[in-house]
């Protein structure tokens, strides 16, 4: 046998002495086992995975501070109680009492560290009675109740840009809705709904001026756009009715209501007022029901109602 | 009768690719259904995997010192020593080009590395061999007779004619046509086939300077002269420099993967461009005529002639060849993975062999089992690995759902696969050190900066372990195992001007 092949054949058997030794404890370490040195034995251990939000904080165990910073996961931790504290400067510290089981991972991967001064900014000084945050075009809206001016600003309150007056209505307001196309903004209280026209970052749009249209036939419970940004969808304590946005335009009633006190919901992206009515039947029960009335343009006659009863 | 062998050879087909497959989807489904099963499959294939890639890296590093060692080793004054006073002379050395489409901008450099070798030229019979069907191949041999004609005792220019009986399109029906053209000239001038050597040689391979003076000190020095292969190493270095990146990494790869199989003697087998005995040859009837991997099937051929006492002498000195690239990118992992595919076609031997080993009483069985097992076992990790490390090995935290991640091997997994692959790193450095040692000196048209980026290059090495490293050895274990047999796809060959 020549040098060489003594040579390879050293390294072989060493390899194959290697993978056999190896591959044990690879495994059982991979599966969650210890050995105890002390006993000469393999015990069955559990994972701990920590993540913080920011990550990079000490980490200490049972009062011990470890080398690692979270995200970090720990091996071969024996059944039992823990006390697991999470410092990073600047920020509170948190701890638990954390219990660890064997061949299983304890996950506490929600962590969050809270600053110890909180990012708080004033972004307006004004009497802001209402706020909107337009996050597609990072837009800020807001009105300053006493002067009624609705102003729009960036997201850091610079940029302060006044867009609309708002004609103050006989009684206390409930609500403000945008448009989808948020060039307007209605306000309603129980009698009275409001329309301002937002003034345009483009000059040679026209601007409008804002209107009231009075509604004293019955308590308005709540009013919505629809997805055309034109129409409003309208439940009182009577009916649902549909109208356009314009001073002097008619209401439409698609629906009349036994519930004074309606609940409803208008789904925006489909169109669609959902809202719960009571039903009395010839028997003398009474129901209450959950009733869906679609208004998309492509699935309802809304369009056409509202021509007829306008040319009427 | 012929039916049943022909059932037989059928099955040992399908065996290599049915065990790929069968691994690949075995451990796809264990990931889903038993993940933890699975991920302690992947562990153990990584700890083995990086276990052998260490050992190897070793072995190579071994074989390229003994390369190094060896490169001005002076073979003509070891000859005389060793051959008795004048007896190596008697030795011929009969070269074949089996020639397909390459023109003279290739068959010129390597005609010439045989001319300017240090060997007596009048001892040399060189045989080119173009195939008849292409239509310019009797320019180029005029050409080249013009210029080689008289360097050697013998230069034949021959025609392999297309559609001979028998035969396919392969280069061992070409070299063999090549070789018995050889013998004629052999015969006519009375010079024994036991002093004859052969060597088949791809028609882009330029041979270093000491090769056949090396092959002849083998060859003599060797106790059974006719019961050996004599493998040189090969290298890609003809136009290495002007490869692009993906296409050089591949072959020096390659190269190394030579260098390690020269270490493994009980494993090597004759690849590429390769000498033997002439006689030895003849008895076994020459190279197969319808194989496509007509190199690896010739040695397996004198193997089952002599019982088993048939082995591959590796000669460490290089033989230089082209590396394959295309004008574009696309076209270069076409035709690496064209040329690697057929590569990996050498599974053709293993029903070839089994058959063999099946005819053959001489041969023990434990022998038999051994080589069976050596060549499956190689072709068939050649198909799964790569896909294993870097396809399958995910596939328990993806697919093993809430259950896989409450234990604690979905998070030691990752961690320790990751560590395993980060020994590679020392390996990878060795090859890199390695690939700067074996690289020709870098020509005029080359910027110095070139040197860097071959260097830097070696970072895309996981992408083409990804797409070169296990799935052209599937592709053709696939296409054995439906029948679909593979026709020999020549690797288009292309140099620079300079080059």
């Amino acid at each position: 046998m020549s040098n060489e092949q003594r040579i390879r054949a050293f390294l072989f058997y060493s390899s194959v002495v290697i993978f056999c030794v190896g591959l044990p404890l690879l495994l059982s370490f991979a599966f969650g086992y210890k050995f105890d040195r002390r006993t000469f034995k393999f015990s069955r251990t559990g994972l701990l995975y920590l993540k913080t939000q920011p990550a990079g904080a000490d980490v200490y165990l049972d009062k011990k501070l470890l080398d690692e910073k979270t995200p970090l996961t720990l091996n071969e931790l024996l059944p039992g109680n823990y006390e697991v504290r999470v410092e990073l400067h600047g920020y509170y510290p948190w701890s638990e009492d954390v219990g660890i089981e064997e061949s299983k991972v304890t996950r506490l991967d929600k962590v969050i560290l809270f600053p110890l001064r909180n990012n708080l900014k004033k972004v307006n000084k004004s009497s802001v009675s209402y706020f909107y945050l337009d996050r597609d075009k990072d837009t800020v809206y807001y009105l300053d109740g006493r002067e009624r001016i609705l102003y729009r600003c960036g997201l850091d309150g610079e940029r302060r840009v006044p867009v609309g007056k708002l004609p103050p209505l006989g009684s206390q307001e409930v609500k403000y809705v945008f448009s989808q196309d948020r060039n307007k903004l209605l306000y309603f209280s129980s009698a009275q709904i409001g329309i301002v026209y937002l003034q345009q970052r483009r000059e040679s749009v026209q601007e409008q001026a804002p209107f009231i249209l009075d509604y004293p036939r019955s308590d308005l419970r709540d009013v919505f756009w629809h997805s055309d940004s034109f129409h409003l969808v309208i439940v009182t304590s009577r009916s649902v009715e549909v109208m356009e946005a314009t001073p002097h335009s008619f209401p439409v009633v698609l629906a009349k209501l036994n519930r004074r006190d309606v609940q409803a919901y208008y789904d925006t992206g489909g169109d669609t007022l959902w809202f719960l009515d009571q039903e009395k039947t010839p028997e003398g029960e009474t129901h209450g029901n959950l009733y869906k009335l679609e208004l998309d343009s492509r699935t309802s006659p809304l369009y056409e109602l509202i021509k007829i009863k306008n040319e009427e | 009768m012929k039916n049943k062998k022909n059932g037989i050879r059928r099955f040992l087909e399908i065996i290599p690719g049915v065990l790929s497959w069968g691994i690949i989807l075995l451990l796809i489904l264990l990931s889903a259904w038993k993940p933890v099963l699975c991920a302690a499959a992947i562990i153990t294939f990584d700890f083995y995997w990086i276990i052998r890639t260490l050992y190897l890296t070793t072995l190579l590093i071994m074989a390229h010192h003994k390369l190094y060692r060896q490169r001005h080793r002076d073979w003509l004054a070891d000859c005389r020593a060793a051959g008795n006073g004048r007896d190596w002379e008697r030795i011929h050395h009969l070269v074949v080009f089996p020639v397909y489409k390459e023109g003279l901008d290739i068959l010129r450099p390597s005609l010439a590395s045989l001319r300017d070798c240090l060997y007596l030229k009048e001892r040399m019979i060189v045989v080119v061999s173009f195939e008849e069907r292409h239509p310019h191949s009797r320019e180029t041999a005029a050409a080249l007779e013009a210029e080689f004609k008289d360097c050697f005792l013998g230069y034949i220019s021959t025609f392999h004619p297309d559609n001979l009986p028998n035969e396919a399109r392969t280069k061992g029906a070409n070299a063999t046509w090549a070789a018995k053209k050889g013998k004629e000239f052999i015969s006519a001038r009375n010079i024994p086939y036991d002093d004859v050597v052969i060597s088949c040689f791809d028609a882009d391979t330029c041979v270093d300077p000491g090769y056949f003076g090396c092959l002849t000190y083998h060859f003599i020095t060797n106790p059974r002269p006719h019961q050996a292969s004599y493998q040189p190493i090969p290298v890609y270095n003809n136009n290495i420099w002007h490869a692009p990146s993906f296409a050089r990494l591949v072959e020096i790869s390659a190269s190394f993967c030579q260098m390690i199989e020269s270490m493994r003697i009980e494993k090597f087998v004759t690849f590429s461009s390769h000498s033997m005995s002439f006689k030895t040859l003849i008895k076994i009837d020459y190279w197969p005529l319808n194989m496509v991997s007509d190199d690896s099937v010739v040695y397996w051929k004198a193997f089952l002639f002599y019982n088993g006492h048939y082995r591959v002498v590796p000669l460490y000195i290089t033989v230089s060849m082209d590396a394959a690239y295309g004008d574009s990118l696309w076209k270069t992992v076409r035709m690496q993975y064209r040329q690697k595919r057929r590569w990996a076609w050498g599974i053709e031997n293993f029903p070839f062999l089994v058959t063999g080993f099946m005819n053959n009483r001489f041969i023990s069985f434990s022998q038999k089992l051994r080589k069976s097992f050596q060549l499956l076992e190689s072709h068939i990790t050649w198909a799964v690995w790569a896909i294993i490390i870097t396809l399958i090995a995910p596939l328990p935290i993806l697919l093993g759902g809430s259950f896989f991640t409450q234990m604690p091997i979905s998070y030691n997994l990752p961690r320790i696969a990751g560590i395993l692959l980060n020994c590679t790193l020392a390996s990878s450095l060795v090859w890199i050190l390695l690939s700067r040692i074996i690289l020709p000196p870098r020509p005029k048209d080359v910027k110095w900066f070139k040197n860097i980026l071959m260097t830097a290059e070696w970072v895309i090495v996981p992408l083409i372990i990804l797409i070169l490293g296990s799935i052209p050895a599937l592709d053709a274990q696939t296409r054995l195992m439906l029948g679909k047999y593979m026709e020999f796809y020549a690797t288009e060959k292309k140099r620079p001007r300079s080059a």
